[in-house]
């Protein structure tokens, strides 16, 4: 029979428990500290799923700018990439190039807004030398308008004569999604 | 290292192992990719767009089965419903915090009733005046878009 020390002599299961075992355990203790990576592992899955969920593949369509604070929608469409038309309370800009100021077209009752149909219209041109032969992407004449939500409508209104001469006809207006139901109104077909 | 399996107990020599341990350092790398990944190029603002025609634009389909001409003038007064002739006057409203408004509820309501008696109504046009602020030109869109009047065209009042 072998000789053994005095005093307590745990079970093999209970030797061998991580939470009892060290209770019995004889000699040094070991300088290694193991790292419980499982619940890590748990996280970053869960993080990984939600950023997943909530991915947009269009990306950002809109240039945001503090200086406009978008209105609210609950029947808005998805947006298109498309020329992105901004009116801040200061200046109107195309695709983030100031073409006109706000105060200019607040005052007077003309309506053309010269510099930002041309402009438009340079878009149209480079739109139609691109897609000059693919008969699959003809120009439907779709511009994003985006303005902070106290201008006037005398404002957008020059904006979307200025889109509508120079071909840009059917317009979004954009705004906030706000608690977008499924519901929500089809864009009008475009042509 | 994660991983668990029963323990091989009885039988003669050694004790074998059965735990195999999985290597998850690559795993949280690939899993710390995807994050930064995804958050750099997440979008946290929704925006939605509502799709209007300008008058004078090019005309739409959608335009040549109108059979009611119906308008929705926005004036400093309050909104106005216009189907065929016959206007429905709905007047601002007393905001506790935004003073006068549009009263949007009611427009809804107009809207609903309208649709319910001509169902194949798509067209409406939007007639603001130059005050309008764009808060409430979108807001009377978004209106018409939830009764199904998918077919809206903004037009100057005057």
């Amino acid at each position: 029979m072998a000789i053994v020390n005095p005093g307590k002599r745990p079970g093999d299961r209970i030797a061998k428990s991580k939470v009892f075992g060290k209770k019995f355990a004889r000699g040094k203790k070991g300088g290694y500290a193991e790292l419980m990576l499982t619940s890590l592992v748990d996280m970053f899955t869960i993080l990984v799923i939600f950023l997943i969920q909530n991915y947009s593949a269009n990306g950002e369509v809109l240039y945001m700018s503090k200086d406009i604070k978008l209105p609210f929608a609950v029947h808005g469409a998805q947006l298109e990439r498309a020329p992105v038309v901004s009116i801040s309370a200061d200046a109107v800009t195309l695709d983030g190039k100031q073409v006109a100021q706000t105060d200019d077209l607040s005052k007077g009752d003309v309506l053309n807004v010269p510099e930002l149909e041309d402009a438009l219209r340079e878009q149209k041109r480079i739109y139609d030398q691109i897609h000059a032969n693919d008969p699959e992407h003809p120009f439907r004449g779709l511009v994003n308008v985006q303005a902070d939500k106290k201008i006037q409508f005398k404002v957008v209104k020059k904006v979307m004569f200025a889109c509508n001469q120079s071909g840009f006809g059917n317009i979004n207006f954009a705004a906030m999604a706000k608690g977008a139901d499924k519901t929500a109104a089809p864009a009008a077909p475009v042509n | 290292m994660a991983g668990a399996a029963p323990q091989e107990t009885g039988g003669k020599g050694k004790k074998k192992a059965l735990d195999a341990s999985l290597n998850l350092v690559p795993f949280i790398d690939l899993l710390s990719c995807c994050i930064s990944f995804l958050l750099i190029s997440a979008v946290w603002t929704q925006i939605s767009g509502l799709q209007v025609a300008s008058s004078g634009g090019p005309p739409d389909e959608q335009k040549k089965e109108q059979t009611i001409d119906v308008k929705l003038l926005l004036t400093d007064k309050g909104y106005s419903l216009n189907v065929a002739g016959t206007s429905i006057d709905i007047p601002k409203i007393q905001d506790k915090e935004a003073g006068m408004t549009f009263d949007r509820k009611t427009l809804d309501d107009k809207l609903k009733t309208l649709k319910s008696t001509l169902p194949d109504q798509q067209a409406i046009t939007v007639q603001p005046e130059d005050a309008v602020a764009y808060d409430d030109l979108v807001n009377a869109v978004d209106a018409c878009l939830g009764e199904q009047l998918h077919a809206v065209t903004v037009a100057p009042l005057n």
